[in-house]
């Protein structure tokens, strides 16, 4: 017997169909599951099962310009727990926490934690002695992995420009924050895929992505000179016990920074032993203060080049002081110096000769200049933290704010600003960008990656007037105001430079930044050196005085270490009484002892060899030497 | 009895037969690293779904050789046992609270789900019920209205465990049943008016539950909370392709999806055995839902007839709910997949349920 309930059949029927048609949806829906959405979960799924075992590549070495390293790489070890195979955490987390000297309740915490692996930050970077003292132990689940730790071999030698990486290698300041993303490399990982409790799943291939190593940063700096320049300012530290200094070294002609230090320092490897202001200001590309009379170096550059004076024909008088505005502006010298050439302006640094400067080039020129030599804006030197200083604005500048710009008083300028002028106001005209990072190399290959070269911003003045400014700066040194950084032989010029400080708009008495900005060989500039000493203890506070000397030995010194041929044509330097008088030692090959005896000597004379004629002497003709020496003569018959 | 007995339907049983082998052969799969980790033996729950199996298929060919009048008899006094139960479970002492329901009655491998019985007690007597009355259902008052208060204090004692799963289940059926015995369309309407304005009402009293009733929709809102489940299972399932990764491939079961054995099974073999696998399966119980409409169909009496569709309704239902619960369709509930999820109980009654179908299919006449 069937069911004949018409409404019943005709129901069932409606129940199958709307069951398949279920079914079939659901199946749809799988299929979307499966290949609509397949790629994403895929790709979702992947995440979720893959574990990433991170490498970490090296961080790149800095070196000089010779390849000697200043900041290096060593290993060093760091404490790991795996929390799954401690086996007593209670006595493990007491016996890791004596030794790493952290409260224990904070160890027990660390390798409890439901991870695979935990770094203790406590054990990171630890001595080997103490990583010895661990392993003594014989703590199952803990593991020693070496880490890599930034060393600077040199300690606090060039801290400022070379700054420091933190505890996981990444760059906080000076060139490692600069360069931090090319010094660094990119890290690598080995990921395998694991079941969801952590332990690997052997079907499935691990991925490898190797660390990419950082790249190694080859410097401008020349460790030979940032030695000397560390070495006088250390004298320089102990003699004048002064607030700070600093030194920059330059190539005029390529802005490469040769070397650049200051005072206070510190060492990288312990800098949050000293205040944060300390290793956060690198001074020479920091500071800003009135420059004084090295800027005079602009005036005079910006009128040779607009023909508004010269030097040697045109006289100037100097009363002691200048009235502009209405206001009396003084020369540095009580009563002045009286009636003198240009020049002769220049070498004494006679403050209302400048200011005669100044109007001679009127304040649009005047500033203009001072612009195009790089003042108001920042140099953009590859390091952190680089100043801009202050310039007056040029609407608001009357006569005698003209005046005091035109000798280095009311402008605000850093030490690198100048730096970087002067170089373009002796090597020809040219400013350059100056820089410290020559270039980024691949260590692996060895191959230069980046290479900066010399960029030369503008023109400023013609190689005619960059002729006569280095003629007029040698004149300083050899006969004017810069008189100790004199170095035989090597034609510096430069200029003094005495600035006085204001704090909050007023000035400091008897507290002065006194520098010295120098340059040579005059015919030839290879390096421009500036000073900077602030407010030197138990001395005259003048540039020519503190200053001037510790340019004239980094001069001397830096010159010959890098190779530059002495000169002879140097302008002859005036001699002040204290000066030991030196004397040009004269040809006398070819002449018989008794041509000898009609030539006039200073020196004594120790003969050697047979014969009358002299066939050889020591030194060689031109050099100089103190009265009184003794020079070797050798003689033989022909 | 009416008629003569014939051979059973014999393609149903092939059918059930084959889901039973699909069923077994996954549960290993799924459950072996599970079981591995848990009892150092990966046959654990292989084995005993094994012997589950036996005891299902045993009863399953002694029930289709009990005439299911036997069941038209017993129907009143099983209803009423069953409700006992239902309420001797929610006393604690009596029943035992697993994942935070009070469902289970008895000792560790010898306990049983009241409300699983009650599913089946519910369609035997609401068949008897709607069978002897099927020119009152179309009334209101002397039809709908004394069937349905039956079903819902059997689903409110179930909610009150509570087990959504099963009492959505049963609940399911009982339409269905009641729908083909002739109840008016109209009805059905109202019906669903009242359902629309109580889950509005719910929804409007606590409006937290949208929140947990949508998140299907987007499970990776809560990827660790409410949307783990749906999460781990549509990662086993995308990855399936066309294909799937292999027979034992799957990277899910390893202790990503959990407990991949019950509720989650099907999303394994869609890991493994791709949309290929999942498509058969799907294809097997819309052949058993076509045969155990065609036994309704052809069944001596109206008795037979309402009882087929119960049995052929729940397996469906519940082969709806689980799937749409693992491919995302459908929040979670908690309802096990016939025939293919671990689970003594739940594998042992749907057999017995199929023994129910092939004896009814013994009358049949086409």
């Amino acid at each position: 017997m069937r069911v004949s309930n018409v409404t019943v059949r005709k129901r069932l029927t409606i129940a199958l169909i709307a069951g398949i048609f279920i079914f079939f949806i659901i199946d749809l829906r799988l299929g979307y599951v499966q290949f609509f959405l397949g790629n994403m979960l895929t790709d979702r799924a992947k995440d979720s099962w893959s574990r990433n075992i991170p490498f970490e590549p090296e961080r790149g070495e800095i070196m000089d310009r010779n390849g000697v390293l200043l900041a290096t790489n060593v290993s060093a070890p760091t404490v790991y727990a795996v929390p799954r195979q401690i086996e007593n955490p209670a006595e493990t987390a007491e016996k890791l926490a004596e030794v790493l000297n952290m409260p224990k309740e904070k160890a027990y915490k660390l390798i409890t934690k439901t991870a695979s692996s935990v770094r203790i930050p406590e054990g990171r970077k630890i001595s080997h002695e103490k990583a010895k003292e661990i392993r003594a132990l014989g703590l199952k689940g803990i593991y020693i992995g070496e880490d890599s730790k930034r060393h600077y071999p040199f300690g606090s030698y060039l801290s400022h420009v070379l700054g420091f990486a933190g505890a996981d290698n990444q760059g906080l300041m000076g060139l490692e924050l600069y360069y931090d993303k090319e010094l660094k490399g990119k890290k690598g990982s080995v990921k395998f895929y694991a079941d969801a409790k952590g332990k690997r799943m052997n079907d499935m291939a691990d991925d490898y992505e190797p660390p990419i190593e950082g790249l190694d940063l080859k410097l401008t700096i020349d460790t030979k000179i940032q030695t000397i320049v560390e070495r006088e300012l250390d004298i320089a530290q102990a003699k004048y016990n002064p607030d700070g200094i600093i030194a920059i070294a330059m190539n005029p002609n390529t802005g490469e920074i040769l070397a650049m230090a200051s005072r206070p320092d510190f060492d990288p490897a312990n800098y949050k032993n000293v205040a944060p202001e300390i290793y956060n200001r690198n001074l020479p590309v920091w500071s800003t203060y009135e420059p004084g009379s090295t800027f005079k170096i602009i005036t005079l550059a910006a009128a040779l080049e607009e023909g508004k004076v010269d030097l040697e024909k045109e006289h100037f008088h100097d009363p002691g002081f200048v009235k502009v505005g209405g206001a009396r502006l003084r020369c540095w010298k009580r009563g002045g110096h009286g009636s003198q050439t240009f020049l002769e302006v220049v070498q004494n640094s006679c403050n209302p000769g400048f200011v005669e400067l100044g109007q001679r080039l009127g304040k649009e020129k005047l500033f203009s200049y001072i612009k195009k030599f790089g003042f108001g804006e920042k140099t953009g030197i590859d390091l952190q933290g680089e100043g801009t200083g202050i310039l007056f604005d040029l609407d608001k500048v009357g006569p005698v704010e003209q005046a005091t710009t035109a000798f280095g008083q009311g402008v605000s300028v850093t030490p690198i600003q100048q730096v970087a002028a002067i170089s373009a106001a002796i090597n020809g005209g040219t400013l350059y960008t100056p820089y410290v990072a020559k270039e980024l190399i691949d260590p692996r290959t060895g191959k230069v990656v980046m290479k900066n070269s010399p960029v030369a911003k503008r023109k400023v003045i013609s190689e005619e007037t960059s002729k006569k400014m280095r003629y007029a700066l040698e004149s300083v040194v050899a006969q004017g105001t810069g008189g100790k950084a004199f170095v035989d032989g090597y034609r510096v010029g430069g200029k003094t430079g005495t600035a006085q400080k204001a704090v909050n708009g007023r000035y400091l008495e008897n507290n002065h930044i006194v520098s010295f900005i120098g340059f040579a060989p005059a015919d030839a500039p290879e390096l421009v050196v500036y000073v900077g000493v602030d407010n030197p203890k138990g001395t005259v506070q003048f540039g020519g005085v503190v200053s001037a000397p510790i340019v004239g030995s980094i001069m001397g010194d830096s010159l010959r270490a890098m190779g530059v041929k002495p000169r002879k044509d140097q302008l002859d330097k005036k001699m002040t009484y204290t000066d030991p008088r030196m004397i040009e030692v004269p040809d006398l090959v070819g002449l018989s002892k008794k041509e000898l005896r009609e030539v006039f000597l200073n020196f004594k004379i120790d003969a050697s060899g047979e014969g009358d004629i002299v066939v050889k002497q020591t030194p060689q003709p031109g050099v100089k030497l103190k009265e009184g020496s003794t020079i070797r003569l050798y003689f033989g018959n022909k | 009895m009416p008629t003569k007995k014939t051979t059973p339907d014999m393609i149903l049983m092939i059918v059930t037969f084959t889901l039973l082998a699909v069923g077994l052969i996954m549960v290993y799969s799924a459950s072996a690293v599970w079981a591995e980790y848990k009892f150092d033996d990966s046959f654990f729950f292989a084995k005993r779904q094994m012997l589950f199996a036996g005891i299902g298929v045993v009863a399953m060919f002694f029930i289709m050789n009990v005439d299911y009048w036997t069941w038209k008899t017993w129907a009143k006094a099983l209803l009423l046992i069953c409700f006992v139960l239902l309420l001797l479970v929610l006393i604690p002492g009596i029943g035992n609270e697993r994942n935070g329901s009070r469902s289970w009655i008895g000792v560790g491998a010898f306990s049983i789900q009241p409300s699983e019985f009650m599913k089946l007690a519910m369609i035997a007597f609401l068949a008897k019920f709607l069978s002897e009355r099927q020119k009152m259902i179309t009334s209101f008052k002397n039809g709908l209205v004394p069937s349905l208060s039956l079903v819902f204090s059997a689903f409110a004692l179930i909610m009150l465990q509570p087990d959504l799963g099963t009492g959505t289940v049963m609940v399911g059926t009982c339409l269905v049943m009641i729908f083909i015995s002739g109840a008016r369309i109209s009805h059905f309407i109202g019906l669903g008016f009242i359902g629309v304005a109580g889950f509005v009402g719910l929804v409007l009293s606590a409006p937290y539950r949208i929140k947990r009733i949508t998140s299907f929709l987007d499970p990776w809102q809560d990827p660790l909370g409410t949307g783990f489940q749906i999460i781990q299972s549509l990662l086993a399932i995308g990855p399936g392709g066309l294909f799937g990764l292999g027979l034992g491939q799957s990277r899910q079961k390893f202790f990503y999806l959990p407990e991949p054995q019950t509720d989650f099974i099907f999303a394994i073999l869609a890991e493994e055995l791709g949309f290929i696998g999942g498509s058969f399966v799907l294809l097997l119980f819309a052949l058993l839902l076509w045969r155990g409409i065609r036994i309704a169909l052809g069944a001596p009496d109206l008795y037979g007839s309402f009882l087929a569709v119960g049995i052929i309704a729940m397996i469906a239902i519940q082969v709806m709910i689980n799937i749409g619960v693992v491919t995302g369709l459908m929040p979670v509930t908690g309802i096990t997949l016939p025939f293919l999820s671990y689970g003594g109980s739940s594998l042992t009654l749907m057999l017995m349920a199929i023994g129910v179908l092939l004896n009814i299919s013994r009358y049949a006449r086409y």
